[in-house]
């Protein structure tokens, strides 16, 4: 395979110089952000998006709201679903308290996903046969509608990929109103996580005759659950 | 290798004749074109995110030799395994490679362009591997045998009939061809290959230089599969597909999302900085980064060309252009079809014989020029590749002979006089209604579908030399 030191030299030559050792220039150039003159409507405009995208949402201040938004939304189905399927409900290592609360009043066990079980390949089954799985998130980006999460050893990445119903719990703070604010806090970050995974809304294609379709490969269902406390 | 066995003007004329083709390609470029507006409209400064995106784009390719150093710097300290390959064949035996040392079996692939360019599939299959494209519509031509007809709706031929009777051999029962069943069909089989799957293979949008980190777009969450599940990664890059940092990311990926479907963001954007931790519970252990020169750097040393390679393949141009809406893509017979198609082919292959044709495949009416989100000249990088192919003297024969005769009357006044006067005797077997109609060869090629006016009674040098006479009369 060619050596990186003359593929590089062979680009500087037809760039006419020899290799760069010092880096460029920063770039030069302004774009005007999106900015919401009130950020107390940036939970409202977040979730208006969101739904807008075909996901399910809702604002709560409390435990007792969430316990009613999600039997609201999932009746008494999580108790059929365990009852065939002890893993069922799959979630990271921990959510926000209040989740983790109303799960218990609700007696819904949550399975976690990083402990399912010791083989990879045993997990992205249970993961694929779960039938919800729950997760927090990092941020959210209240223009584009998206949840913004990021990989860790307390977490997994297939918890939002493979079950057919994907529930995101995120606090109000951790709203932002576009996409560069959320990437300049990564860049903060020093070295970004192995994965940073940006949801908007439900899997998507239009792939035959344009013909919009929801839940190719990811979930079909997706809800959020903004926490402002 | 070739895709078609057809010339050129077979291909054309089929597609001409195909209207499910004309009908289905107007109807996708025309929603793909419309929802761009609505997206860029409700931005309300388009411009300003253009004009940041093409400076962008030009100084990471005027300073590519740096930003592609760092990238490679910074992907190897994390671990990493950077390949570098000249050609196609370059690439293709890394890939091989890298399969055959892990005994893989089952491929699961995202889309990738680069694939598509170096003919992956046909190599890893004849290796007796199973790789499996996994976007619905990459799925689609797969099974079909055909190369993509849009970059970002690779199967926009197909009538959901003609894919279920794609699917059906595989599902073994009839299949209704409605939407809903055709695509519960392709997640439920998917499903069986992304579990299985021994080497994922990706794709890269945008590659971050000061990070080492690998931008994936999708819409459908088959890129998350395949860079989640699979134990071993590999991704396939043009070496141009860099941007310096996370600051220009955002610019890149509102143009990319918006020029592309009208999204604000993609369904899914996935941002890998791999490998993955070693206490992670999913991501690839083992990741590989093919990065994929194919004469990249002979358009970064020409000047004239150096733009083209400021794309961000969102195929914007396509969607606009009035050529590939009356034929679609299969009729330009490369990989990488519409206007930047016909840009890039004949300057990535360098092969005039058989990719001539393209920059003749434009009406230079500029529409590209004006969807393209990151401003490359598209029009103007035709017309000089038109001179490029006329200067390397890869013109038939017959036009040779036309300019050469031309040529010959425009510097023998006396000679084109007389001929004028010939030809307004000649010209009347065959008007009718005050035009020409009709001709011997070459000119019937036009007058098959247009007409021509008539030669003048009085010819431009007559009346100009009366309008002096009567002026010397006048002072």
């Amino acid at each position: 395979m060619t050596n990186a030191n003359d593929f590089i030299s062979q680009l500087a030559s037809k760039l006419g110089r020899s290799t760069p050792t010092v880096p460029p220039p920063l770039i030069d150039f302004h774009v005007p952000q999106y900015r919401l003159s009130n950020p107390g409507e940036r939970s409202t405009i977040f979730l208006h998006n969101w739904q807008e995208l075909g996901g399910k949402g809702v604002i709560v201040k409390t435990e007792d709201q969430t316990v009613s938004c999600l039997k609201e939304w999932f009746g008494d189905l999580p108790l059929s679903w365990i009852k065939d399927n002890p893993q069922a409900i799959l979630a990271w290592d921990s959510l926000p308290t209040l989740a983790e609360t109303a799960f218990s009043t609700l007696n819904w066990p949550l399975a976690r996903y990083t402990m399912a079980a010791p083989d990879p390949r045993e997990r992205y089954s249970i993961a694929a046969q779960a039938e919800l799985g729950i997760t927090g998130a990092d941020w959210g980006i209240a223009l584009s509608g998206t949840i913004v999460t990021n990989s860790s050893a307390q977490r997994g990445r297939a918890v939002s990929l493979l079950p057919p119903r994907h529930l995101a719990f995120i606090e109000a703070s951790k709203l932002r109103d576009n996409l560069s604010e959320v990437l300049e806090e990564v860049s903060a970050l020093g070295s970004p996580p192995s994965a940073i995974e940006m949801i908007s809304g439900p899997s998507r294609t239009s792939d035959i005759e344009m013909d919009l379709s929801i839940g190719v490969h990811g979930p079909i269902e997706v809800y959020v659950i903004v926490i402002d406390t | 290798m070739t895709m078609y066995n057809s010339s050129v003007d077979q291909r054309v004329d089929a597609a001409l004749a195909n209207n499910f083709l004309r009908q289905a390609t107007r109807r996708a470029t025309d929603r793909l074109r419309h929802n761009k507006y609505k997206a860029t409209d409700e931005l309300g400064s388009w411009e300003e995110w253009r004009n940041a995106g093409a400076s962008i784009r030009s100084h990471v390719i005027e300073n590519l030799d740096y930003y592609l150093q760092q990238l490679i710097q910074q992907t190897e300290k994390r671990g990493v395994q950077v390949h570098l390959a000249k050609t196609p064949e370059d690439a293709v035996a890394v890939v091989r490679d890298i399969v055959q040392k892990h005994d893989a079996k089952n491929v699961i692939k995202s889309k990738s362009m680069i694939s598509e360019e170096i003919y992956l599939n046909h190599f890893l299959q004849a290796d007796g591997v199973l790789s499996v494209e996994t976007d619905l519509g990459e799925y689609i031509i797969q099974i079909a045998g055909e190369p993509p007809s849009h970059i970002i709706v690779p199967a926009m031929h197909k009538t959901r009939q003609q894919v279920a009777d794609l699917f059906e051999p595989i599902a073994g029962h009839t299949l209704s061809s409605d939407t809903p069943t055709l695509t519960r069909f392709v997640r439920v089989r998917m499903r069986e290959q992304f579990l299985r799957g021994d080497i994922g293979i990706t794709g890269c949008n945008f590659a971050v230089a000061n990070t080492g980190s690998i931008v994936m777009v999708t819409n459908e969450g088959n890129g998350r599969m395949v860079s989640t599940l699979p134990r071993v990664q590999i991704t396939l890059m043009g070496m141009e597909r860099i941007v310096p940092s996370f600051r220009e990311l955002d610019v890149m990926l509102n143009l990319l999302a918006r020029s592309a479907t009208g999204q604000r963001l993609s369904s899914y954007t996935t941002i890998l900085t791999p490998p993955r931790q070693s206490t992670e519970s999913d991501g690839p252990e083992e990741f590989h980064l093919v990065i994929l020169d194919h004469n990249r750097s002979e358009i970064l040393g020409d000047k004239t060309f150096r733009p083209a390679l400021n794309c961000i393949r969102c195929g914007a141009c396509f969607n606009v252009c009035p050529v590939y809406r009356q034929i679609g893509g299969h009729a330009y017979g490369s990989v990488y079809s519409g206007p930047i198609g016909s840009v890039i082919t004949p300057l990535l292959e360098k092969n005039w014989e058989k990719w001539g044709h393209l920059p003749f495949f434009s009406s230079l009416c500029g529409a590209c020029s004006e969807a393209c989100p990151v401003h490359i000249p598209l029009h103007d990088l035709l017309v000089k590749l038109r001179a490029r192919k006329t200067i390397s003297g890869h013109t038939p024969q017959i036009e040779q002979q036309i300019f050469k005769a031309y040529r010959y009357f425009f510097t023998h006044e006396k000679t084109l006089r007389r001929a004028l006067r010939l030809g307004s005797r000649l010209q009347f077997p065959f008007v009718r209604n005050g035009r020409i109609t009709g001709g011997p060869p070459p000119l019937s090629n036009w007058t098959k579908s247009r007409t021509l006016p008539m030669v003048a009674p009085k010819s431009f040098m007559q009346v100009w030399a009366d309008l002096k006479l009567n002026r010397k009369s006048s002072e």
